[in-house]
């Protein structure tokens, strides 16, 4: 899962990219507006954290172009200004939610997890697939009820195949998803990740459609 | 009219110029007529009086001739009051001739009792005359063939004053009748004069009020060119009034923007140090969060009171705010039931309408399980006829509320279940805000099984 956090407080966007980071995510952050608005419009985000007071160019405006130009998103609003009429404001201009500062870092986490799944259309915050379940509030796998052991890039990975269970997702995609802008896109690396997890858990969830990419096995109209 | 007004001003100022123009006016004209009629009324027995005189006196004898009586037939009738008389002056011997209607009478002479001659000779004099009526008596002394060696006699014509002073009675009459009716007019046509200039003032007053129920912005239309700079000047001050609350505003969310984001670095990193000083900065931080936006609020409530109103239609507002509040909640599933008359429209800012409506959508979001109600009504109240109220409603299918809770949720910063996220103040600021506009937050149990919080505000 891939974030983009658009903050120009210089510590507060350390805390937030890290707090993402921790949680699973692969964070590119963006210190003013114009920067934050090329990264959103270039990069394939699966959440967009956005602050409206930003240098250059404010959130409402970012927001209102990527929309204009379908960059569909999840993209939570942060702000200070807290009135019903701001968030009004937030929604129109094509918000998924609305966080006021001061917050908690885990609401914004919270927060973060909902709008990641409602995007790739589940409702319920834990996504079961085969023997497998990911609970998307507390980021844990288990097969069968036990609990499996997972690096944060083989959680990435593993999370983002069964967010999108049921169709197959390209290597391409995959490495556009799982890595920051810096990382160096090598799509073998791909093949060792799912390598490591197909020891971990069963090895029959994922499938290699040759030429295409994976699939999760079980998606939701067999599970 | 009240007593300080500028229709009684004008209508003052004109009414008495009437009522000191008119009587002089009257008096003037009045007098010329009198002098008018005396003149002629003189002229006439003047006349008389030379005729009878050249008549009587022309002859070569000592003896007056008796004139021929042709002048005044009323000098025929007894007591008509047309007179003449001709008789020798000092009691001397001589012939008396008088006319037949003075019959056995005898006129006074005014030669007798020392009246002074006018330029011509003649002397002049009112007495009560044999009828006791008033008579004016004209009296020449001349001599038989104008020769002032024979006797002298005194000539003396009378005419009627009464039928003169009936005369100038009767105009008199008139002449006041007619002034006193030009009189009516003009204070007529003074305030009708005054209502039409001051309706220009009576439009700056609707304007006005219009603007203060805030169903017009600007005072508009054309004003005659003396008020015209008032006009100019009020919506300038209501557009100063205007730019004064919105910079305010600016500079309070500037504020909660400047301050926020640091507190929020400074919650974070609390939080993230297990020691009690981290504790400690975190709780205190929180405080600090609650107090800005409880003055925050304060702040923008204060900005707003004693604005020059607004008009906020409640559909569209509301509308805006379902789909907001839809999405923040959408993880829940909830459904939102509006239902709101039309043409509801609210009396004030349209930022406070949702903050209000926002804060309590939010809650009945938080609480409910699958739908939460928002009904709008306008209600008439039964006080004053004229002044509309809405009542808007909102309801969720939650827990609800007991007694002594709804009770005590309305005091700042309680929140009863500290497990749901929210500062804690929604409510009170809605019923803060509520109050500001001389309306009401009230807590009921719903029918739906969950809370009903109402809200009474002014409707336009």
């Amino acid at each position: 899962m891939r974030a983009l956090v658009v903050e120009d407080d210089k510590d507060l966007n350390r805390q937030l990219v890290g707090a993402l980071a921790d949680a699973g995510f692969a964070v590119d952050a963006a210190a003013d507006g114009e920067e934050g608005y090329f990264l959103g419009d270039t990069e394939p985000y699966d959440v967009v954290i956005l602050d409206i007071g930003l240098p250059k160019m404010d959130g409402i405006s970012i927001l209102e172009q990527w929309r204009r130009s379908d960059r569909k998103m999840p993209v939570i609003l942060l702000t200070a200004r807290d009135r019903w009429s701001d968030k009004v404001t937030g929604m129109d201009a094509g918000a998924d939610d609305y966080l006021a500062k001061p917050f908690h870092m885990e609401e914004l986490l919270a927060r973060v997890r909902a709008q990641v799944r409602r995007a790739s259309g589940h409702v319920k915050s834990e996504i079961e697939c085969g023997p497998l379940r990911l609970d998307t509030k507390s980021a844990r796998v288990t097969c069968e009820g036990l609990p499996v052991k997972l690096t944060s890039h083989e959680f990435r990975l593993l999370a983002y195949l069964m967010h999108h269970n049921g169709r197959v997702v390209s290597r391409t995609e995959l490495v556009e998803h799982l890595y920051d802008q810096d990382f160096d896109r090598d799509s073998n690396t791909i093949e060792v990740f799912i390598g490591r997890l197909r020891k971990k858990i069963p090895g029959d969830v994922i499938q290699t459609v040759r030429g295409l990419g994976y699939r999760m096995s079980h998606g939701p109209d067999e599970a | 009219m009240r007593l300080n007004s500028l229709a009684l001003r004008l209508f003052a100022t004109s009414a008495a110029w009437t009522l000191l123009v008119l009587p002089l006016a009257g008096y003037i004209i009045y007098s010329l007529y009198r002098e008018d009629v005396q003149l002629s009324f003189d002229a006439q027995l003047k006349k008389l009086l030379t005729q009878i005189t050249i008549d009587s006196m022309s002859t070569t004898g000592d003896t007056p001739v008796m004139p021929p009586n042709l002048y005044e037939p009323l000098f025929e009738v007894t007591q008509s009051g047309w007179y003449w008389q001709i008789r020798p002056i000092d009691g001397a011997p001589g012939r008396t001739l008088v006319s037949p209607s003075l019959a056995t009478a005898v006129l006074p002479s005014p030669y007798d009792r020392k009246f002074p001659t006018d330029d011509t000779g003649t002397r002049w004099m009112n007495v009560p005359g044999p009828t006791g009526t008033t008579i004016r008596i004209l009296e020449f002394i001349d001599s038989p063939g104008h020769d002032p060696a024979n006797t002298k006699y005194s000539i003396i014509v009378a005419g009627p004053l009464d039928w003169f002073e009936e005369t100038i009675a009767r105009f008199r009459t008139r002449l006041t009748t007619a002034l006193a009716l030009v009189g009516l007019g003009l204070l007529g046509v003074t305030v009708f004069q005054v209502r039409f200039g001051l309706l220009p003032l009576h439009r700056i007053e609707r304007g006005l009020a219009s603007i203060r129920s805030g169903e017009a912005e600007r005072l508009e239309g054309q004003l005659p060119a003396e008020i015209e700079p008032l006009q100019t000047e009020l919506n300038a001050l209501i557009e100063s009034n205007q730019d004064i609350i919105d910079r305010a505003r600016t500079q309070v969310g500037n504020l909660a923007h400047a301050l926020k984001t640091p507190l929020a670095v400074i919650t974070n990193e609390a939080r993230d140090d297990e020691t009690t000083l981290g504790s400690k900065v975190a709780e205190q931080a929180q405080l600090m969060r609650d107090q800005i936006s409880h003055y925050l609020d304060r702040a923008r409530i204060a900005a707003r009171a004693g604005v020059i109103g607004r008009v906020t239609p409640l559909e569209q507002t509301a509308q805006s705010l379902v789909r907001a509040v839809e999405r923040i909640h959408g993880e829940k599933g909830i459904a939102l039931v509006v239902t709101i008359q039309p043409g509801a429209k609210f009396q004030g800012e349209k930022q406070d309408l949702e903050e209000m409506l926002g804060n309590l959508l939010d809650n009945a979001c938080k609480w409910g399980k699958s739908r939460v109600y928002l009904t709008a009504t306008i209600e008439t109240l039964q006080a004053s006829s004229q002044r509309k109220q809405l009542r808007i409603a909102v309801e969720d299918d939650g827990p609800g509320l007991s007694v002594e809770q709804r009770a005590k949720i309305g005091k700042r910063g309680m929140r009863l279940d500290e497990t749901k996220p929210g500062s804690g103040l929604g409510l009170s600021i809605v019923s803060d805000l509520a109050a500001s506009y001389r309306g009401r937050l009230t807590l009921e149990a719903s029918e739906h099984g969950g809370l009903k919080a109402v809200l009474g505000l002014p409707a336009a």
